[in-house]
């Protein structure tokens, strides 16, 4: 068994052992929940070790850790897993991640078991989203996240938590039934038929391109949902906010990303024509995203119904910089994948700190808390600076990378876009204000400070927004060389960013 | 020495990190604040060491270092610093206000519940800016700035208990974050054009003329950082901010206002300066820009009544002096009125906090007769006022100031009119503000009698600072030294001109010295202001424009609405029309779909099968009761049948 496999499947078996816990003893259940997430995340830190950033391929898809057989043979579908510079970051995050919301969830009290046992197993759907190389096992991990999200939502969630759930799953599935008609238009096309990734990108020049576009537009509904891109988003906004904090933390950090990296891994690699022909959408797209995404946080009474929406606004600088077809672009736009994570990822479990305590996220409800929890409100706005891209955090990097990469090709959209920074800033900034300034609202003088549960799970998330901003290398050389050799496949195509 | 340099900006990083985390309890017994003193005091040392090497001739070509940052597609960016005069003279202005900023505020912010916490801010906020000098790149630039842009936040809003200094710090960070948006584009355009963000090669990208870029690209470059300038440095429109600043501690303000964060913005105009050479037009925008501002600051200045807001206006309106010094070509005189701006501006503001001190408030209305109270802040206080006023051949303002006009003459006859006018403007408002504060009788004598010098603390850094403020502008001038440690590179066109100025240029500054100064005795020099406020009831129309910031800020609150309401508007749309409409209206849609499929199955298809259902069963009722089971019936049906069947076959 392969390390990717491990690291694929070593929640599922911390899902199993889960069943054999007694209902009633939580502590048990939160040990072996945690210490599942845990490992996986340490087993999925080896894989750096084997990692070779600079390795590359003739055709510009260097896969590594490549573990291959036949699963299916009569349909030739493979159990086919590898990573490359695109992907492994992402594998990385989700399993970091995945370490904080489990982390973060030990305050949950109802049916901690089946929490977590949910949890462990959307795990391993999304981890095998991101290292599946064949669109048959791909599609299958890409269903296996929506029972589980389906169920944490509906079951641990807010006020309106079944609505929202249903929304959820719905929507998602919507998108998901057009990508696996994408899937097997593609491989009934394919000669010899094949759900491969890889051969199928090998030869993208068998599609024409009429047929590209409309795979293309099929496997973009599939994607779009998640990104969210516009107008497929109202499904995100309703999810972060029913949803239990630590699973609004996996929903925003990885859930979103197996968009973006769908259209980068499916969309662009085997449908470059119809990548191509979508580009002047796909930047008008990330426009109104991050415009349009920012100015209705900025309409948010809601502290985490305006991060969700903070959300729409910096996918859409990812997009932006996907629309640039440049390394640059690309580095932006995987950067702003990880960095998104990180900091949206920190702001939902701070938003969570604020709620379990006052049962409140009305912006309005608070005042003057700065000088009442010193420790949270630094934290805080610590991450509220690196979310609207403040240099020295993370954030800002990737960001200034995507509209560097999108530039040159889309000047007047890419402008108007730089205005999406100042309104980020503002509703930040009033956030800030009305939250944390101003005198104290007696209200809240018994409120206390964070404790080292939420501590543990938030500070390794602003560790690395401190790190990765200062020093940007340390994960921009892990995906660089494949970037660029990805920027790079289609030498002849892509007319209108050359 | 050299090779240190990067230190002077990192030192500061590093002691601000430290004071802030070091130790956990944030008292005024803290020893830390002495970690951030102690660093800067190294830093001045060694920028003025730097200064004494640029002085020696070792700057002639600027000091150069890089190392790689990250990689990006093609392209690497770097970390590193590059020195010249320009910015040799720059660190020991930025380290030395600094400095002396931070020895005051040992006296200002005693017994301060946040006193740790503050070291660390101004800490941070020198590093930033220091940062920003330093750098060799305008990524690292840009990023300084924007750290600069949330330290001011962090200090104006210092005491954010308050509603006013929280409020006055989102203003100040996002209006120039505003003008961080030009600059941003900006950067973009740059980028795309040349490929780097070398202070060192950009100049080359930019020299090649029209055939290596098209022509429109230094002037949409230049216009570009000339808003983000703007922003930074208050000109006009996005000065809104810094009157508000005011609501920081006033040592913050001084810094701010003399070293750090406003003279960001020129020194961004100076550093860039090969992009404006490359375009007379982005060069006519930073200079009219310039005079605009100078001109409506002054005026504004007039119209104020809290000592720091009159000290405030005058901040945006040299700024629009040492504008319209870069604009018209006078890159040595702009950067020389920067650096004694500097310090009598910093002189100016630390006096004014050492007023407030001891009197508890900003109004110069309830202030009057200090002088006697407080000596050493009188006299500093003059100094600096003669100095900014431009006292003839003495005052270091008056060699810069004079510099600029020179300059600005040859350039247009016409704005050395205006610029002259302001600068008599200048000395009319600052004597005004000496007047109030410290001379006639007290007007609120409780707080008079109150009042007492300030400890040595606070008066040894306005002492320092007078000196400076005297001598700094003579030893500058002195043979020609500034002008030759600060120019700009390539063509120069300022020495030449030198001869051709008239010399009557001199005695026209005089005069405007003479007049102001004759206005504000006349108006404010007695006690009774009797003068002054008839003359503001005949004017009412006119101050109440003033007053009003000639409706800058309301345009800004009525975009914060416009935005507002836009934003309120999506979400609206959002809900309504996207989710309630599209998304669960097809849910609806689809629901009733159902139902109407369902009732159709329940009522047709179901109705039907029902029916046939139905009707058997009715017939096989309506059967089953010829059925009962008797034999003699079944006879009698059999026989009625053969009977009947027969009668059928024989009627045949």
């Amino acid at each position: 068994m392969g390390i990717l496999s491990l690291v694929t499947f070593l929640p599922l078996l911390g899902a199993l052992i889960l069943l054999f816990i007694p209902k009633e003893d939580k502590t048990a259940t939160r040990a072996v929940g945690v210490g599942a997430a845990l490992l996986t995340f340490l087993v999925s830190l080896l894989t750096l070790r084997s990692f070779d950033p600079s390795l590359s391929a003739p055709e510009g898809l260097a896969m590594q850790m490549v573990e291959r057989f036949s699963w299916i043979p009569s349909f030739s579908i493979h159990y086919h897993l590898g990573v490359d510079g695109l992907s492994l970051p992402i594998v990385l995050l989700t399993t970091l991640l995945s370490v904080c919301a489990a982390v973060y969830s030990m305050n949950i009290e109802v049916r901690v078991k089946e929490f977590y046992f949910w949890l462990l197993l959307l795990e391993v759907g999304m981890t095998g989203v991101f290292v599946s190389l064949d669109l048959f096992l791909f599609y299958v991990f890409w269903e296996l996240t929506l029972v589980p999200m389906y169920f944490l939502i509906g079951i641990w969630g807010g006020p309106k938590k079944e609505y929202a759930a249903i929304k959820f799953f719905l929507f998602t599935l919507f998108g998901s039934v057009f990508m696996l008609l994408g899937i097997l238009a593609l491989f009934f096309a394919s000669n010899p038929h094949s759900f491969d990734m890889l051969e199928l990108a090998r030869s993208h020049g068998a599609f024409g391109r009429e047929f590209q576009i409309i795979v293309f537009l099929a496997f973009y509904l599939g994607f779009a949902v998640k990104v969210p891109a516009f107008p497929f988003h109202t499904w995100l906004p309703l999810a972060h906010v029913e949803a239990p904090t630590g699973v609004s933390v996996i929903l925003a950090g990885v859930l979103l990303k197996m968009g973006v990296y769908g259209l980068l891994r499916v969309c662009y690699t085997i449908l470059p024509a119809g990548y191509e022909w979508f580009l002047p959408f796909l930047v008008i797209i990330a426009f109104i995203n991050i415009v349009y995404g920012a100015l209705c946080a900025m309409a948010q009474t809601d502290m985490k119904k305006m991060v969700a929406y903070s959300s729409i606004n910096h996918m859409g600088y990812a997009l932006l910089g996907m629309a640039a077809v440049s390394p640059t672009g690309f580095s932006g736009a995987s950067l702003q994948m990880i960095t998104h994570g990180l900091i949206t990822g920190a702001l939902f479990l701070l938003v969570g700190v604020i709620y379990d305590r006052a049962h409140t996220r009305d912006i309005s409800a608070f005042g003057g808390l700065g000088a009442k929890v010193p420790l949270y409100a630094g934290l805080m706005s610590l991450t509220c600076f690196a979310s609207l891209g403040l240099p020295g955090l993370a954030g800002f990097i990737s960001e200034f990378l995507c509209f560097l990469g999108a530039f040159p090709v889309w000047k007047l959209y890419t402008s108007l876009s730089v205005i999406g920074i100042l309104i980020t800033a503002a509703f930040f900034l009033r956030m800030i204000q009305k939250v944390f300034l101003g005198p104290l609202n007696e209200k809240w003088a018994s409120l206390s400070d964070m404790n080292a549960r939420e501590l543990v799970s938030v500070l390794p998330l602003t560790v690395l927004t401190v790190l990765f901003g200062l020093w940007p290398s340390l994960i921009l050389d892990l995906m660089n060389p494949t970037l660029e050799a990805l920027a790079k496949l289609f030498p002849g195509m892509f007319q209108l960013v050359r | 020495m050299l090779e240190n340099a990067h230190w002077i900006a990192l030192l500061p990083l590093i002691a601000s990190v430290i004071i802030l985390l070091g130790s956990r309890e944030d008292t005024e017994k803290s020893r830390l604040p002495w970690l951030g003193i102690a660093v800067m005091g190294w830093c001045l040392l060694h920028s003025l060491c730097l200064l004494g090497q640029a002085v020696a001739g070792k700057l002639e070509e600027p000091f150069y270092r890089t190392l790689p940052w990250f990689r990006f597609g093609a392209y690497e960016m770097t970390l590193g610093v590059l020195i010249d005069g320009t910015a040799a003279f720059m660190l020991c202005v930025v380290t030395l206000v600094s400095f002396l900023v931070q020895v005051y505020s040992l006296g200002y912010m005693h017994g301060d519940p946040r006193f740790k916490r503050y070291y660390a801010y101004l800490s941070f906020f020198t590093a930033s800016m220091l940062g920003l000098v330093i750098t060799s790149s305008l990524f690292i630039f840009f990023a300084c700035w924007e750290l600069v842009g949330v330290s001011s936040y962090l200090l104006i809003g210092f005491w954010f208990e308050k509603d006013a200094p929280a409020y006055a710090g989102k203003k100040a960070f996002i209006t120039t974050k505003l003008g961080d948006l030009g600059f941003y584009a900006g950067l973009l355009l740059l980028f795309a054009y040349t490929g780097t963000f070398d202070l060192r090669l950009l100049p080359t990208h930019f020299a090649m003329g029209p055939e290596h870029m098209p022509e429109w690209v230094p002037a949409a470059v230049g216009l570009l950082l000339l808003f983000g300038a703007a922003g930074k440095s208050a000109q006009v429109p996005l000065f809104v901010w810094l009157p508000d600043a005011m609501e920081g501690p006033t040592p913050v303000s001084a810094l701010i206002h003399a070293a750090t964060m406003v003279a960001a913005g020129v020194y961004l105009v100076a550093r860039t300066y090969f992009v404006y050479q490359a375009s007379p037009l982005a060069m006519d925008a930073v200079a009219w820009t310039g005079l605009v501002t100078a001109m409506m600051a002054a005026t504004m200045a007039v119209a104020v009544y809290d000592i720091k807001r009159v000290l405030a206006f005058s901040t945006v309106s040299q700024l629009g002096f040492m504008m319209m010094a870069l604009g018209v070509g006078g890159y040595t005189s702009g950067m020389f009125h920067l650096t004694t701006h500097a310090f009598f501006k910093a002189l100016l503001f630390l006096g004014a906090g050492s007023v407030i001190h001891a009197v508890h408030t900003n109004d110069m209305r309830q202030m009057g007769g200090l002088s006697k109270k407080m000596p050493a802040t009188f006299i500093t206080m003059v100094i600096g006022t003669l100095a900014i006023a431009g006292f003839p051949w003495a005052f270091s303002g008056w060699y810069s100031k004079e510099a600029i006009l020179h300059d600005v003459y040859l350039r247009s006859p016409l704005m050395w009119g205006l610029a002259l006018a302001t600068a008599a403007l200048t000395c009319f408002y600052m004597f005004r503000l000496v007047f109030m504060t410290f001379l006639g009788p007290s007007r609120d004598h409780p707080r008079w009698e109150h009042a007492g010098e300030s400890p040595s603390v606070m008066t040894v850094p306005l002492w320092v600072l007078a000196g400076l403020s005297v001598f700094s502008g003579m030893l500058l001038e002195h043979g020609g030294l500034f002008a030759r440690l600060v120019h700009a590179g390539g063509g120069e066109a300022e020495s030449a001109g030198l001869a051709a100025a008239p010399h009557w240029l001199g005695w026209a500054a005089v005069g405007a010295f003479a007049a102001g100064l004759a206005a504000a005795w006349r108006l404010y020099g007695e006690g009774d202001f009797a003068l002054a406020s008839s003359l503001k009831n005949n004017l009412q129309p006119l101050f109440t424009v003033l007053e009003e910031r000639y409706g800058f800020d309301r345009f800004f609150l009525w975009l914060v609405r416009l935005s507002d309401s836009l934003a309120a508007a999506l979400h609206w749309l959002d809900d309504h029309l996207l989710d309630a409409l599209f998304v669960d209206g097809w849910g609806l849609l689809t629901r009733a779909l159902a139902e109407i499929h369902g009732f159709f199955d329940d009522f047709f298809v179901d109705g039907a099968v029902d029916g046939v259902g139905g009707v058997t069963r009715d017939a096989g009722g309506a059967l089953s009761r010829l059925v009962r089971g008797q034999t003699q019936e079944y006879l009698l049906y059999v026989a009625l049948a053969v009977s009947l069947f027969a009668t059928f076959i024989m009627a045949r």
